[in-house]
């Protein structure tokens, strides 16, 4: 019963770091069409840059963790304004494919330039937080707690604030909230530096658990991109939801059927989902 | 086909006959290698370039092409020219399956099924150690046997009979692409919704695109089992997927040139910076993007611009 509650545990935890990068793709795809697989390389970045903020510069986990944020927030922004933002309103046939392969192209430059500069020796990013409870260490609750709490954040920011209001409107249709006054370009730039701020806060968050190395990001972006299909767009309860329940599914597998597919059963669940309710479990857009 | 066309591609074919006699091993090899790339992104293009989605699992179908031609001839003895036929239509026919209910999904929830479903099968070969070997490696494959007195062990042997392959994959995929098969298939590409009003069986096309396009891969891959002789499951990973998808992309969508130009070009680029290897891959991302925001049709798009200039 014990190892069964620790398996829930594990997985609500991983399942919360799908959430988060799955928030700030969910948000980017309702608005841009573009599942932005850079994503998943901002997230390396910034657990690099986590890593190192507390190894050479010697700070405290809670700076880290902005600077991952926002590193990650800028490079999603750098990302728009001069890469995605080119093909964004092109009428010719290929030009959601085209931003689509531009993303994973980036995707595979920025976890090359980690792979470059820093080789792919793992580093052993210092825990910040001594004792535990439940068996749980403080570092891996604060992991669950710290993205229910951004995800409030959000939340409250898309729901109650009136530029959340304006992103909502976007990506339901972005050509008739031009039209009423709303500023797309802003949109885009706030939608994505979101999205990158979030990736990044997750990938810092984990950094200690699973210590830090270039390819890092590639099975939690696919995991993410699982969770934005199966919770729907537009919808950011549904995406915490489908993320946890992702983790959790994965976690319980792994223990009771077989540990070395872990990483597929994402597979199976989204072909079930998706030939059941194609539009998600919580679609509206 | 134009006359320009025909002397470009006679020219093309006679330099690659004539490889082998005037240059190194090595060389051989690595247009080898080309070939099988430009063999698995020519047929890759089917499905993106002619019919519509973007699958991004050419890589597993090479795999299973690859494992089930090898796995055939290590424990049942039977021949390769057996083979080859078997595991491509055995492919072919799995593809159907897998295809089927994949192909009911649009546009990008279609292309992330498949990501997964790369990745799937890559886990499958990886972890079946009885069968596949895993990590290890399944290694021990014997050439194809001999046939008119060809012994097929020398590389020589293996790059003309698979230069003969490719030139029959293409010409198949061109006879396919300008029949009316290849029409029908445009008209889902250009408008999917208009094309199953006008009374085109979308579902049954899109099904038998992916179908041939994966069969083709996997006859690709029991080449390569046959070639290279040992299999890795990370020659079959998403990465090998990703590197399909983005010799297609720099060759260009659409045509059938456009993906062997892609293949060539990255192929032999990627070999040049076999000095160093850290900066192969960011060059390449880079060399990729700057492509795209160039032409975003491709190498091949860029030729057909120049051609109307002219």
């Amino acid at each position: 019963m014990d190892l069964f509650l620790l398996q829930i545990g594990n997985g609500l935890i991983v399942g919360s770091v799908y959430a988060l990068v799955a928030l700030g793709l969910n948000l980017i795809w309702s608005i841009t069409d573009i599942p932005d697989f850079a994503q998943g390389s901002f997230y390396v970045l910034a657990a690099y840059t986590g890593y190192f903020a507390v190894t050479l510069l010697k700070m405290p986990y809670l700076v880290a963790l902005l600077c991952g944020m926002s590193l990650g927030a800028v490079l999603a922004f750098l990302c728009e304004r001069f890469l995605y933002r080119r093909w964004r309103e092109r009428l010719f046939r290929d030009a959601a494919r085209v931003q689509l392969l531009v993303a994973i192209a980036l995707f595979f430059l920025f976890a090359n330039i980690a792979n470059a500069l820093w080789t792919a020796k793992p580093r052993i990013f210092p825990s910040y937080m001594e004792g535990s409870l439940f068996n749980f260490s403080y570092i891996r609750i604060n992991v669950l707690i710290s993205a229910v709490i951004l995800f409030i954040l959000v939340y409250l920011f898309i729901m109650k604030t009136k530029p959340g209001k304006a992103i909502r409107a976007a990506s339901m249709d972005p050509g008739m909230a031009q039209i009423l006054g709303i500023n797309i370009d802003t949109v885009n730039s706030v939608v994505f530096s979101l999205g990158g701020a979030l990736s990044g806060a997750a990938a810092v968050l984990v950094a200690p658990l699973y210590s830090v190395f270039p390819s890092m990001g590639d099975l939690p972006l696919l995991k993410a991109l699982v969770v934005v299909i199966l919770g729907g767009f537009g919808s950011v309860a549904g995406v915490l939801i489908c993320g946890l329940g992702l983790g959790l599914l994965e976690a319980l597998g792994a223990m009771y059927v077989s540990s070395a597919y872990q990483h597929g059963y994402a597979f199976f669940i989204l072909i079930l989902v998706l030939l059941l309710k194609p539009k998600g479990l919580f679609g509206r857009v | 086909m134009s006359r320009a066309n025909k002397i470009v591609i006679g020219a093309v074919l006679l330099i690659l006959v004539t490889i082998p006699h005037v240059t190194s091993d090595y060389i051989v090899y690595v247009v080898t290698l080309a070939m099988l790339f430009s063999m698995l992104t020519a047929s890759y293009d089917l499905m993106p370039g002619f019919t519509g989605p973007l699958s991004f699992c050419p890589a597993a179908f090479y795999g299973l092409g690859a494992y089930s031609s090898a796995l055939l001839t290590l424990n049942t003895g039977i021949s390769f020219w057996l083979a080859l036929p078997v595991s491509t239509i055995g492919v072919f026919l799995f593809a159907i399956v897998v295809g089927y209910p994949a192909l009911k999904l649009r546009g990008h929830y279609f292309a992330v099924t498949t990501f997964f479903f790369g990745h799937f099968v890559y886990l499958v070969f990886l972890n079946s150690r009885e069968i596949t070997k895993g990590p290890l490696g399944l290694g021990g494959i014997s050439p194809p046997d001999s046939i008119l007195g060809i012994d097929f062990g020398s590389m020589t042997a293996m790059y003309y009979l698979i230069l003969v392959f490719g030139i029959i994959t293409v010409a198949f995929l061109f006879t396919l692409v300008h029949s009316g098969v290849g029409r029908l298939l445009i008209s889902i590409r250009e408008n999917e919704d208009l094309a199953q009003a006008s009374g085109v069986n979308t579902a049954f096309f899109k099904v038998l695109a992916f179908s041939i396009s994966s069969g083709l891969a996997g006859m690709t891959g029991s080449l390569f089992a046959h070639f290279f002789r040992l299999l890795h499951p990370t020659t079959f990973s998403w990465m090998t997927s990703e590197m399909i998808v983005i010799m297609f992309l720099v060759g260009g969508s659409g045509t059938i040139i456009g993906p062997i130009i892609g293949a060539g070009v990255v192929t032999f680029i990627l070999e040049l910076m076999r000095f160093a290897p850290e900066l192969r891959f960011i060059i390449w991302s880079v060399l990729l993007i700057v492509i795209l925001i160039i032409e975003p049709r491709g190498l091949a798009g860029m030729y057909y611009r120049i051609r109307r200039r002219v």
